[in-house]
């Protein structure tokens, strides 16, 4: 709607173009362009003309940094002048499996220096796979009088003495949303640093945090923030505290809580069920740490409206999911742990008709006491009930082409494909053939796929698949697949809306790297490790492309032609001067 | 002209068209004047070598189908063996182990030379792709009814997750055979039945058995013979299961 207005005016009747639209007042202008919120229509709009690009770029609040090497926080501040909030994202995606080497990069220290000067009112911040220092938390706290919003994801480099900071300093603050990240975790006494008169906390999240909490502040916290809506726990949050902190938070609308296993007399089960009881305005639940099935029955009331249930830190049985998700009907994103095994993703299909996301994370991966976890049958079973399915994240041990094939038919909507076979280069285990054919399946059917993670033994055949069919593929992960460079080629040559494609242990080299020469500066990123590129393939890459920065990242030990591991990716920035001495621009 | 970067935003629809022509990677240099573009003649020619050429690879036009191209360049991953059995129930796992070694806690370590499969004692170095912090959550979750600490301590050593389940599947390895198989110990009560189990998975006859012992791994990471103690010492304790030949 957004832009079929934009359309009118561009083509209101006016005696010639040129005129027409500089005559069109830029306030006015400026206002019907700050109703844009999304920045791919941001982006459109600033290509119709000089004009135009002005005014969106006065007229801009929020900016997405994708790659925080892509660009300098000296160009973006003079760019727009009028930011207040900011997301930027900076490591591969790999370095959350330890791909990545230490020290690697994406500190926001000087992105904070430059917005400390630039924007003074800056409100928002959200840090994705960044490095932050307590000295940098310390510097955002006191810099920006008007901050509101902090998350970080998957970010590393603090401690709780940062939040401590933040905690201290900034005194409208409405979230504080601390996600799965890399802290030293020093103790809880941070929470206690929120002042007394401080009220504004609308969410909290520190569920990632393993020590335990000053639960007297936090519970004064939670009484006295009226307008809190997000609240997770961690841990250390027994049910009993659970119960009190409920007791003042009846708006929340989404609830993580601690361990879900401390012994209850039968007056603090039934407390708690009350409490939890006509929660019609919660619509999130998490946490539910050790959840004891006996347990979970307090939580049925509170299901009602749940659109978002996150199980996988509750190692559930079969029976105890089926029976909850009967209280669910509403629910349109799960996460479950692989301990419901199929029977449980049965009962999904049976209790979850509008389900939209499922994601299946294994209990155990890494264990030499190999579980059952989830099979084929399990996926097949949730696709016949779960007909709007579109995104979906599954660890299983072993699959099968037709299964694949199977639930692409009963869901084809699929925007995000993420399938984990989890024994590297595994065939299909009942016909021994590759898995080819599934994801031949997945991208001719899955005409609006976005994003797709491919396992299991695969040829070239898989990729030309991909090439030729996944018109609106943008990520793509693969790993241990491929018979040759044919397969990584027919990926560059084909998928015209590609922006990030990771890869490791496939055998594509130089040949696959350098055809996509054309390819990457359209792209956000690629990243190849343990493949058969060489130094001198990736010093030609550099030399041929001077906008992109190509970074090689040495192992110990390899040998000297070998690119072990190698991340491209477009800039206007320049190479970066803050890389660790094992990591070589070329 | 060159158009600054959208900062991560829609991209023009069209790529951007470079003038360099696709140069022939089988020859070992290039010459200035096959129309690489205006802005390389200056430079100085880039050799490739021939190890930079993959020479395993073609790109061919005519691409192998899914079953003939067979070959990976990676000698760990095993073809699955037509000839075993295996019950479709029961998912396999892949080892990468030389059948004759029994010290090896992971069942995962690499004798081969390849440098893919690289192993860090974990196995493979971020395999599967579960993020590193919800591992260690995970990891922390106290385990159900039979486990003890002693388990929790070893697998968080080994950097498997204690899980939060309490699952009685264990893996089977036998001698001379690469490929593991997974069996329930909860269905069996005594060693007669697993013993047939086992003979039915392995396909071993009656007088074949009795060239076999069974060995266990218990919890602490001692290999012990199955035969030496009672039943619910046997179950209690054993991690997983290897067939061994009996010598002498």
């Amino acid at each position: 709607m957004e832009s079929s207005e934009l359309k009118r005016s561009k083509d209101s009747p006016n005696s010639d173009e040129s005129a027409g639209l500089s005559s069109f007042p830029d306030e006015v202008l400026e206002r019907v362009l700050s109703l844009l919120k999304s920045h791919r229509d941001r982006s459109f709009v600033s290509l119709v003309c000089k004009d135009w690009y002005n005014a969106e770029r006065w007229s801009r609040t929020h900016v997405f940094i994708g790659n925080c090497y892509s660009v300098s926080p000296e160009i973006v501040a003079r760019r727009f002048p009028n930011i207040r909030s900011v997301t930027l994202k900076g490591k591969p995606r790999f370095s959350d499996f330890n791909l990545v080497p230490q020290n690697w990069g994406a500190d926001i220290h000087a992105w904070l220096v430059v917005f400390a000067a630039k924007y003074p009112f800056l409100e928002e911040l959200r840090l994705k796979r960044m490095a932050i220092s307590d000295e940098s938390l310390a510097l955002l706290a006191v810099a920006f009088p008007n901050f509101k919003a902090l998350s970080l994801l998957s970010c590393d480099g603090f401690s709780t003495n940062g939040l401590a900071a933040i905690a201290t300093n900034c005194k409208n603050l409405t979230e504080l949303d601390i996600q799965e990240n890399g802290i030293d975790d020093k103790g809880g006494s941070w929470l206690g640093c929120f002042p007394e008169s401080f009220t504004s906390l609308e969410v909290l999240n520190f569920a990632n945090l393993t020590s335990d909490i000053n639960f007297d502040a936090l519970e004064r916290l939670v009484g006295r923030c009226k307008s809190m809506r997000v609240l997770k726990l961690n841990r250390s949050i027994s049910l009993e505290q659970l119960q009190r902190l409920l007791v003042n938070a009846p708006q929340l609308a989404e609830l993580g809580t601690g361990s879900f296993s401390q012994e209850l007399t039968f007056r603090q089960y039934k407390e708690l069920e009350c409490t939890l009881s006509n929660r019609k305005n919660m619509h999130t639940l998490s946490g539910l740490w050790e959840a004891k099935g006996i347990y979970l029955p307090a939580l049925y009331p509170a299901c009602t409206n749940l659109t978002f249930l996150n199980l996988s830190y509750a190692a559930l049985q079969s029976s105890e999911l089926a029976k909850l998700l009967a209280h669910c009907p509403r629910l349109k994103r799960l996460w479950v742990l692989d301990t419901v095994q199929d029977k449980g993703l049965e009962a999904i299909g049976l209790n979850c008709p509008l389900l939209e996301e499922l994601r299946v994370f294994p209990d155990d991966p890494f264990g030499e006491e190999i579980v059952h976890g989830v099979t084929e049958a399990g996926f097949v079973a949730v696709s016949y009930g779960c007909p709007r399915l579109h995104y979906v994240l599954y660890f299983c041990q072993q699959m099968t082409n037709a299964a694949v094939a199977t639930v692409v038919q009963n869901c084809p909507d699929f925007t995000h494909f993420r399938l984990c076979i989890m024994n590297p280069g595994q065939p299909d285990y009942l016909t021994n053939e590759p898995m080819d054919e599934a994801f031949g399946a997945v991208v001719k059917t899955c005409t609006k796929l976005q994003r797709l993670s491919v396992s299991g033994l695969l040829t070239d055949l898989t990729f030309e698949y991909i090439g030729r069919y996944a018109k609106n593929l943008e990520t793509l992960s693969v790993a241990f697949a491929g018979s040759s460079d044919w397969g990584m080629q027919c990926v560059l040559g084909g998928c015209p809306k590609l922006r990030k494609l990771e890869i490791r242990d496939c055998p594509f080299g130089n040949a696959a790297l350098l055809s996509g020469l054309e390819k990457y500066e359209s792209m956000r990123s690629l990243w190849m490790s343990a493949c058969k590129v060489t130094m001198n393939g990736c010093r030609l890459l550099a030399r041929e492309m001077p906008r992109l920065n190509v970074e090689v990242m040495k192992e110990d030990g390899s040998d000297d032609s070998q690119a072990d591991k190698v991340y491209v990716y477009r800039s206007i920035a320049g190479p970066r001067r803050d890389a660790p001495p094992s990591v070589l621009t070329l | 002209m060159c158009m600054e970067l959208q900062l991560g935003l829609a991209l023009p629809s069209d790529p951007l068209i470079i003038p360099i022509k696709m140069f022939d990677l089988n020859s070992c240099g290039y010459e200035p004047g096959e129309g690489l573009g205006s802005n390389t003649l200056s430079r100085p020619l880039l050799k490739l070598g021939p190890s930079d050429i993959n020479i395993n690879n073609s790109s061919s036009s005519s691409p192998s189908r899914s079953g003939g191209s067979r070959k990976r360049g990676f000698d760990e991953v095993q073809r699955f063996d037509e000839n075993r059995i295996f019950p479709k129930t029961l998912p396999l796992l892949l080892s990468t182990n030389q059948p004759n070694d029994e010290h090896d806690p992971n069942g995962l370590e690499d004798n081969s030379s390849s440098a893919i499969f690289k192993n860090d004692g974990e196995g493979l170095v971020g395999w599967p792709p579960v993020k590193t912090w919800r591992k260690k959550l995970l990891l922390q979750i106290p385990k159900g009814g039979a486990v003890n600490n002693n388990r929790v301590a070893a697998m968080a050593e080994n950097g498997c997750r204690g899980r939060a389940s309490n699952s009685t599947y264990v893996k089977v390895k036998m001698e001379g055979i690469a490929i593991a198989r997974k069996i329930d110990l909860s269905v069996h009560h005594s060693f007669e039945t697993l013993t047939s189990t086992l003979m039915g998975l392995f396909d071993i006859s009656d007088e074949n058995w009795k060239g076999f012992k069974l060995t266990y791994q218990d919890i602490e990471g001692d290999w012990l013979l199955a035969e030496d103690v009672p039943w619910r010492t046997f179950i209690r304790s054993s991690k997983c299961l290897k067939l061994i030949r009996s010598r002498g």
